[in-house]
C-alpha cells in the first residue's frame, strides 16, 4: 500500500522511491514542471514549494517524509493565476527569462502568509535564498512591497 | 571555415563581431535597405509575411512554395485577427521575442493585446539565428518594421480597392482597423486578412515616423509573462513525451582528459537504471568534451546511480593547472615587454618628456555563467530522423554540430528552440545537446539530459582570465601624452585553434580603437595559453577592458589633480580621429548624464564613508555610462545606488531596456566583487553556489535607469550594460575610501 501525499490539493500515490527528492517526483513522475531545479543542494530556491503552507525547498525533501502533507506549487497557488503577488509579478514587469520565478513567488507567498506586512529588511531576509541571475531582485521586492502595503491597507 | 563558423568566432570580441562578421552584416544590411515581401494565402485563410533575404531568395514560386522562400520572420493574421508573429532570434529573459514583434505591432498599426508571440524554429527562413553579440535589434530592426509596415498597406489596399473602391490613400489603420477617413467607417483586420492576401506585396513599404510609434520607445509588458508567474513557460528543461529517459552526466574534471576505465555494475544494478552510456570527446567546436553519462526513469535517479559509477580519468596534459600561478604568470606576462600590435605617435618621447607616469595592472579571473537553468535538452534519434527541444542561443551550430555528429544533413536536423532560463553566451555552444543525440543513439528513446549545477560549474566554457598592464604620461598640465597598454588572457579562439597561444591581433581592437584621444599610443599582447575551455560570456573581453580603461583613466585624473569626470571629458576631447567624432559625443553625453542624475557635483556632501564612481564603455555599438555610489566601511563594501545611462539609439522597449540594466549591475556586481572560478590541479574547485557567490537580494541597489535620445538607429542592450558596473565601482571605492581595487573579483571566496 503505497503513502499518498495531496498536491495542488489531490491526493497522489507515492510510488516511487521515497528517497527521491518531492522536486523529482513533482517533475518527472507527475510531470508538474513549474517548479525547477536549479541546484540540488537548497542553495538557490528555484524549487520552492509548500509544505502546508511553508515555504520548503523540494530538491532536498525526499518525497516520503511528506506522506500525508499537503504541497502547493506554482501551478496551485490560485485558481487563475490572480493570487496578489502573480498579479503584482505582472504589474511590475518583473520576470526576464523567468526561470527563477515560480521559487521566488513561493517564497514570497510564504513570507507574506507568516508576516503580511514585512519591512524593506524582512523582505531581503526572507528572500535571501532563492537566487535570480538576471537581475530582478528589485523589481522582486518592488512586486513584494506592493502587495504587503495593500495587505496593510486591508488591515488598518 | 564556413560562415556559420566565422559568425561563431566572431561574436567571440565585440570589435570582431563587427568587424569579421562582414558577410553576414552585408546580407543583413542589404535587407534593410532592399528586402521584399511576399504573401501566402495559408490553411486559415490569413495573411502571411515573410520577410525575405535577398541572398536567399528563389525565384517566387507557387503560394504553397513560397514558404520554402527562406523568409526570416513571420506574420500571420488569423480571419478572427489573432495575430501571430514569429521571432527567429532566441529567447533567454533579454526580452527579443518581445521588443522585435512589439516593432512590427507598431508599423502594423495592431493592437498588442492581440498579438502572439511564437519562437521560431531552426530554420534558414528566419535568416542568422545566432543570438549572441548584442546584435538582434541592430540586425533585424528594419526588417521586421518593414514587414509590418507591408502588411498594413496590404489590408489598407485590401479596404480600399477590394471593399470601399476609394483610393487607398483616402484609408488609414489603426489599432487592428483599417478605416475609410471619409465616412468613418472601420473594417477589422480580422475582416480584411484573407482579401489581403491577394494584394501585391509593396516593394517598399513606408515606415512611420517617429512621431507617429504606438509600441516603440514605450514600455510593452513581457509577451510570455503571464505563462511565468504560474509556471507553464516552457525550458529546456520541461520538455517531456511518451517514453522519454533522464540522463544525468559527469565529464573529465580536466581538459583534455581521457577515460581509462568505468566500473558501470553498480549503477547497472540500481533499480530504474537503463543504461550507462560513454560519450567520447567529440572534436569539433561545442562537441562534448567527453563524459560518462547513466540514463534511468527520471533525473534523480540517474543522478544517484552517477554517483556509483568508479570512473578512472587520465588526466592529460592541462592536470597542472592552477589559477592563482596563472594569474602570476600572466601579470609577468604584461609587467614586461611584449608583442606589439598596434603604434601610434611617438610613445618613447612621450614618456621620456613626461612631467608625471603612472603604471597599473589589472586582473581577472574565470567566470562561470551559471545560468539558473543548467544545460539541458531532450533529443530523439531515429534511424531515419532526429528531434531536438533546446534552450539555445544557436540552433544552425545544433544542427551543425549533431549533422556531422550522426553524419546527415544538418537541415535533417529538427531543432525546437525553447525558452532558455538564462544563458548568457552558456547556451551558444551546444556540448550538452550533442551529448544528449549520443546517449539517444545508443538507448533507442528520447533522451533529456540535465547537466547538474555542479557540472556546469565544473566542466563549462569560462570567462578569460586576464591580465592587463597600463602605463600613463601626463604633460605639467595633466594632460595624457602616452598610453601603453598590454593585454594577456587565453582567448576565445583557443576553442577553433588548439595551438593559440595568446589573444590575436583582433582581439585587441577594442583597445586600439578605444575612443579616447591617445595620440601616442601602443599595444601589445602576452602569451596565454588556454588550458580549459575559453567561452562568450556577457559582455566577453569588454568586462575587463572596460575595467582597465575606466579604472586607469580614474587613477590618472588624481595623478593630474583633476576631477575625474573633466579629466574623462579631457580625454575624450583629445580624440581629434574624425572618425570617431560620434563615439566621443555619445560618450560624453551618456557620462554627463550619469554625472548628473547621480548628483556628481554634490559628491562632497555625500556621508563619510560614501563616494561615487563613474564609468562609461561603448561595447556592442551602444553606450552606457553609470554612476555608483557606495559606502565604504573597512573591507565591506555596500553598493547603495547606480544611475545608468544608455544611449542605444532608438530604444525600443523602454521596460525591456531598463531591466537589461538592471541585470547588468547585478551581474556586474557579481563578477565585480565576489564571483571566480579557481582551477588547481587543472580541474575547477567550485561546485555550487556556495562557493560561487553570485549576488543575492539584499546586495541589490536601486538602480536608476535613464535614455539618452541620440535619434541614431538602435542598437542592442543586452551585454553593454555589464562592462561599466565593475570600473564605476571601483572608482567608487576609492573616492569613499582611498583604497584601489585593481583584481577582479575585488573580494574573491577562498575556495
Amino acid at each position: 500500500m503505497n503513502k499518498t501525499i495531496i498536491i495542488n490539493g489531490e491526493k497522489q500515490n507515492i510510488d516511487v522511491d521515497e528517497d527521491m527528492p518531492l522536486l523529482w517526483f513533482l517533475r518527472d513522475r507527475l510531470e508538474k514542471t513549474g517548479t525547477k531545479y536549479g541546484c540540488g543542494t537548497g542553495l538557490c530556491g528555484a524549487c520552492t514549494v509548500h509544505v502546508d503552507g511553508v515555504a520548503t525547498r523540494s530538491c532536498v525533501i525526499p518525497v516520503g517524509v511528506l506522506a500525508g502533507k499537503s504541497i502547493t506549487t506554482i501551478e496551485g497557488l490560485s485558481e487563475n493565476g490572480d493570487h496578489p503577488l502573480q498579479k503584482a509579478w505582472l504589474e511590475n514587469n518583473v520576470p526576464q527569462c523567468g526561470y527563477c520565478q515560480s521559487g521566488q513567488i513561493m517564497n514570497a507567498a510564504s513570507l507574506l502568509n507568516e508576516n503580511p506586512t514585512p519591512n524593506a529588511e524582512e523582505i531581503d531576509s526572507a528572500m535571501q535564498g532563492n537566487i535570480c541571475r538576471c537581475g530582478t531582485y528589485q523589481r522582486i521586492k518592488k512586486a513584494i512591497s506592493q502587495v504587503a502595503d495593500d495587505l496593510a491597507r486591508e488591515v488598518s | 571555415m564556413s560562415t556559420e563558423n566565422t559568425a561563431i568566432e566572431s561574436y567571440a570580441t565585440e570589435n570582431n563581431a563587427i568587424e569579421k562578421n562582414a558577410t553576414e552584416n552585408t546580407t543583413i544590411e542589404n535587407v534593410s535597405r532592399r528586402n521584399f515581401f511576399k504573401t501566402a494565402s495559408i490553411a486559415t485563410g490569413g495573411l502571411v509575411i515573410g520577410v525575405s533575404l535577398p541572398m536567399q531568395s528563389m525565384a517566387f514560386g507557387d503560394e504553397v512554395k513560397e514558404f520554402d522562400f527562406n523568409p526570416n520572420a513571420f506574420i500571420h493574421i488569423a480571419e478572427n485577427g489573432d495575430t501571430l508573429i514569429y521571432c527567429g532570434r532566441c529567447e533567454m529573459g533579454q526580452g527579443i521575442s518581445t521588443a522585435l514583434p512589439g516593432a512590427v505591432a507598431d508599423e502594423l498599426e495592431a493592437d498588442w493585446s492581440r498579438v502572439s508571440v511564437k519562437q521560431g524554429d531552426a530554420d534558414e527562413k528566419y535568416g542568422h539565428q545566432a543570438t549572441g553579440g548584442s546584435a538582434s535589434i541592430r540586425r533585424m530592426y528594419i526588417p521586421m518594421r518593414e514587414a509590418g509596415a507591408a502588411a498594413k498597406e496590404m489590408l489598407i489596399a485590401a479596404a480600399a480597392t477590394k471593399v470601399w473602391k476609394i483610393p487607398a490613400d483616402q484609408c488609414s489603420a489603426k489599432n487592428h482597423f483599417v478605416i475609410n477617413n471619409n465616412n468613418g467607417e472601420k473594417l477589422s483586420y480580422g475582416q480584411l486578412a484573407s482579401l489581403a492576401a491577394t494584394i501585391s506585396v509593396p516593394e517598399k513599404p513606408k515606415l512611420k515616423e517617429k512621431s507617429e510609434y504606438n509600441y516603440i520607445g514605450k514600455a510593452l509588458p513581457r509577451h510570455d509573462q503571464a505563462e511565468v508567474v504560474v509556471g507553464k513557460r516552457m525550458y529546456g528543461v520541461d520538455t517531456k513525451m511518451p517514453g522519454l529517459k533522464y540522463a544525468a552526466i559527469t565529464h573529465c574534471p580536466v581538459l583534455g582528459g581521457k577515460l581509462k576505465s568505468v566500473d558501470k555494475s553498480a549503477a547497472l544494478a540500481m533499480k530504474g537504471v537503463v543504461d550507462v552510456v560513454v560519450i567520447p570527446r567529440f572534436e569539433v567546436p561545442f562537441g562534448s568534451i567527453g563524459g560518462v553519462a547513466v540514463v534511468a526513469d527520471n533525473t534523480w535517479t540517474a543522478q544517484q546511480a552517477l554517483k556509483k559509477l568508479i570512473i578512472k580519468w587520465d588526466l592529460g596534459d592541462n592536470q597542472s593547472y592552477d589559477t592563482k600561478a596563472y594569474k602570476a604568470q600572466l601579470v609577468k606576462n604584461v609587467e614586461s615587454p611584449a608583442e606589439v600590435v598596434t603604434e601610434r605617435g611617438d610613445l618613447k618621447t612621450a614618456f621620456s618628456n613626461a612631467a608625471q607616469k603612472l603604471s597599473a595592472t589589472y586582473t581577472g579571473g574565470h567566470l562561470s555563467h551559471s545560468p539558473m537553468e543548467p544545460n539541458a535538452s531532450v533529443v530523439y534519434v531515429e534511424d531515419d530522423k532526429c528531434e531536438v527541444w533546446a534552450a539555445t542561443q544557436a540552433p544552425k551550430a545544433i544542427q551543425k554540430v549533431l549533422g556531422e555528429y550522426l553524419k546527415r544533413e544538418p537541415t535533417d536536423i529538427i531543432v525546437h528552440v525553447t525558452m532558455a532560463g538564462g544563458a548568457f553566451g552558456r547556451k551558444f555552444k551546444c556540448d550538452y545537446v550533442h551529448e544528449a543525440a549520443v546517449i539517444s543513439q545508443q538507448v533507442k528513446a528520447p533522451v533529456q539530459l540535465i547537466w547538474s549545477r555542479e557540472e556546469d560549474m565544473r566542466t563549462g566554457y569560462y570567462h578569460s582570465i586576464s591580465a592587463q598592464h597600463i602605463e600613463g604620461s601626463l604633460d605639467e598640465k595633466g594632460n595624457v601624452t602616452g598610453w601603453l597598454h598590454r593585454v594577456a588572457f587565453p582567448p576565445i579562439g583557443s576553442l577553433f585553434k588548439a595551438d593559440t597561444t595568446g589573444p590575436s591581433k583582433n582581439d585587441v581592437g577594442a583597445v586600439d580603437k578605444y575612443p579616447f584621444g591617445l595620440p601616442n599610443f601602443r599595444s601589445e599582447i602576452g602569451e596565454a595559453k588556454a588550458h580549459t575551455r575559453i567561452g562568450w560570456y556577457r559582455a566577453v573581453y569588454a568586462i575587463f577592458y572596460g575595467f582597465s580603461f575606466s579604472s586607469f583613466a580614474d587613477e590618472l585624473s588624481y595623478k593630474a589633480g583633476k576631477d575625474p569626470l573633466t579629466f574623462l571629458n579631457q580625454l575624450y576631447d583629445a580624440n581629434d580621429n574624425a572618425e570617431q567624432k560620434e563615439q566621443v559625443k555619445r560618450s560624453k553625453d551618456a557620462l554627463a548624464l550619469a554625472a548628473e542624475k547621480a548628483a556628481w557635483h554634490n559628491r562632497n556632501k555625500l556621508p563619510e564613508g560614501q563616494g561615487i564612481g563613474l564609468a562609461v564603455h561603448y561595447s556592442f555599438r551602444t553606450y552606457v555610462a553609470m554612476a555608483v555610489r557606495v559606502e565604504v566601511s573597512g573591507d565591506d563594501i555596500k553598493v547603495l545606488q547606480v544611475d545608468c545611462v544608455i544611449d542605444c539609439g532608438q530604444v525600443l522597449n523602454t521596460d525591456g531596456a531598463a531591466a537589461q540594466m538592471e541585470g547588468a549591475v547585478a551581474m556586474g556586481m557579481s563578477l565585480a566583487l565576489s564571483t571566480e572560478i579557481t582551477f588547481r590541479n587543472g580541474a575547477v574547485v567550485n561546485s555550487n553556489f556556495h562557493d560561487y557567490p553570485v549576488m543575492r537580494t539584499s546586495d541589490m541597489p536601486q538602480v536608476n535607469v535613464h535614455f539618452v535620445d541620440s535619434g541614431f538607429e538602435p542598437t542592442g542592450l543586452g551585454e553593454p550594460g555589464v562592462a561599466p558596473f565593475a570600473p564605476a565601482l571601483a572608482n567608487a571605492v576609492f573616492a569613499a575610501s582611498g583604497k584601489r581595487y585593481r583584481d577582479l573579483p575585488f573580494k574573491p571566496m577562498t575556495v
